[in-house]
């Protein structure tokens, strides 16, 4: 029987059945998840646990025919003893928690990452070029050399199908524009007359600057970020350790998806994350 | 009909409470559950200094038996950081009972000291967190310890003192009696049990500390023995507040006639949208009330000893 989604349930343990170098300090892992399940949405996340190492929030790239695809970009020793894990391997997961994307219909799509960020944006793509409709879908990538840039080679191939219009560039001009994708995001705000949705993904302060710019153009009807890059534990509610102030919203069952509206309440934003000790610290 | 109940000199507007733990690290989260429709809050437990707690992970769910295992391992902010969380939050008019924790006396009486000059209802003493590194369950399960740590707070304080009991004992009754000799309020039952889940694939212990406390259904009824025990002892002699597996309303009913006057409630508030939960929880006590026909809490106390 296929499920919908995954029991909340403590980790289920699946097989790593293929393992790629996707950029410079990243690796791609597929996993067989033992049950069948539909489910996983974009923007959604799974608590990823390397037995006897560590356990953290990872978003999901895909998830076809019960192949969990995650992308892991070395961030510290819990990354890396995933790094060290090979075909074969088991790993457990948990989820698929949080919210996802929600994309309108009649819009430009503006997919804005950074960094691993880019990893929930592969899925929300996929997603979007599906739909019966066909959608404008715009993909602004940045990173800081070219061999930093995530499914790079995938998100030429499409650029050149004519399924998505790719805007790369680099911090030091080895590929695409010199610059950062925000450029090329405001550039294509001043011209274009169509209402559109940004998506973003990546590190806090970067979002918080994308939002300020969005907030600027009348046409951006509305901006989806996720705040899935801070500190969980539970994953499902229950600790409340990533928590935003002053809504009291947990990402990992509020979120980590919000919308303009909810971002606008939300004074954290860009601005403190919370440790794990449960203390504040600025961004 | 009133859902109003005391716990000694406090009168709560319903007999339910949040419990440590959950949904308590920041004001924020804290102040979402009272207007949830909570008749108060006890933080996350408090010690005398920043703490990361245990690996992760720490914490995840048990689907078969609507239970959690953790083993946060008393992470926590400090009380020092923590005061400015409980300002903010006591500026809301939130009733706020702060648990605390020491590895020793002297770390009791630091953070006791640090906050008992707030407007808070009480404190909650935390002797015996399943969870945590060291084995401090030694303070939970010693007589005389608890016996020497509450009577020497009692001094330190005029803030109602409530002591969590562990249920990883012989006798709940005996650690009970040490407490209510030393001067506390209230008794709190029950904290987590000693819990560990080990995955087969791997052959590991999952929890990142390996042992944890097990909450949620599961723990229902060891809670409802406990409470009952207590209440069977003690009467009205001091309030009980039953703890432990609360999913449905039906379940704070079940306490209340096990001798409790309020609950607390973690996990299942964690685990779902608290103000949903809380709804549910007022319409199913409510409706039992009519049907019943209870006017107050207080009637329906100690009902399963009759």
């Amino acid at each position: 029987m296929t499920k919908q989604t995954l029991a909340n349930d403590k980790p289920l343990m699946c097989k790593i059945v293929d393992k790629w170098e996707e950029c410079f300090e990243t690796f791609s892992f597929k996993l067989q998840l033992p049950v069948k399940v539909q489910g996983a949405k974009p923007g959604q996340f799974i608590m990823l646990w390397i037995p006897g190492e560590d356990e953290y929030p990872v978003g999901i790239a895909g998830l076809e025919n019960n192949i969990l695809e995650v992308g892991i970009a070395r961030m510290g020793e819990g990354t890396e003893a995933m790094h060290r894990k090979e075909v074969g391997d088991f790993v457990g997961i948990r989820g698929f928690y949080g919210k996802p994307f929600t994309p309108p219909e009649d819009v430009n799509h503006l997919l804005i990452g950074g960094g691993f960020g880019v990893v929930p944006l592969k899925m929300l793509i996929e997603t979007l070029m599906k739909s019966e409709k066909k959608q404008d879908i715009h993909v602004f990538e940045g990173a800081r050399t070219k061999n930093r840039l995530m499914y790079l080679k995938w998100l030429q191939e499409l650029h050149d199908q004519g399924e998505i219009t790719f805007h790369v560039c680099t911090d030091d001009g080895s590929f695409g524009y010199q610059g950062f994708p925000t450029v090329a995001l405001e550039e294509f705000l001043q011209k274009t007359k169509t209402p559109s949705v940004i998506y973003a993904a990546g590190p806090e302060r970067m979002m918080k600057f994308i939002f300020d710019l969005g907030k600027k153009y009348p046409k951006v009807i509305d901006m989806q970020m996720s705040l899935a890059g801070r500190y969980m534990r539970c994953g499902f509610g229950a600790c409340a350790n990533c928590a935003v102030d002053p809504t009291g919203w947990r990402i990992c069952v509020d979120g980590p998806i919000f919308n303009t509206e909810k971002l606008e309440k939300i004074s954290d934003f860009g601005v403190y994350e919370r440790l794990d000790t449960g203390e504040k610290k600025k961004l | 009909m009133s859902l109003a109940t005391k716990i000694g000199s406090l009168t709560l507007r319903n007999p339910m409470i949040l419990a440590s733990g959950v949904l308590g690290t920041s004001y924020s989260t804290l102040k979402r559950a009272y207007e949830a429709g909570l008749g108060a809050v006890v933080t996350k437990s408090i010690g005398i200094n920043p703490s990361s707690g245990n690996a992760n992970p720490s914490i995840f769910a048990l689907n078969e038996i609507r239970s959690v295992i953790s083993s946060i391992g008393l992470a926590n902010p400090g009380f020092q950081v923590f005061r400015e969380d409980l300002e903010k939050l006591l500026e809301s008019s939130v009733p706020t009972i702060v648990s605390i924790f020491g590895e020793s006396m002297e770390e009791f009486k630091e953070v006791l000291n640090g906050l008992t000059d707030l407007p808070i209802q009480a404190f909650e003493l935390n002797f015996s967190c399943s969870s945590s590194k060291k084995d401090r369950a030694q303070i939970s399960t010693d007589p005389d310890l608890v016996f020497e740590i509450v009577k020497e707070l009692r001094t330190n304080t005029t803030v109602p003192l409530w002591v969590k009991l562990t249920p990883n004992v012989s006798n709940i009754v005996e650690i009970a009696s040490s407490a209510v000799r030393g001067g506390c309020d209230a008794l709190v039952a029950v904290d987590t049990l000693k819990a560990m889940v080990i995955d087969i694939q791997t052959k590991q212990p999952i929890l990142g500390n390996k042992r944890g406390g097990l909450s949620g259904a599961a723990l229902k009824p060891v809670g409802i023995r406990s409470v009952y025990d207590l209440y069977e002892h003690f009467d009205e002699e001091i309030p009980i507040i039953g703890v432990g597996g609360i999913y449905r309303g039906e379940d704070i009913i079940e306490y209340l006639l096990a001798g409790a006057t309020a609950v607390e409630i973690g996990t299942s508030l964690g685990v779902a949208y608290p103000e949903n939960m809380v709804r549910f929880f007022q319409m199913k006590v409510k409706k039992y009330m009519e049907e019943h026909k209870f006017s107050s809490i207080s009637e329906i106390t100690g009902g399963a000893h009759k």
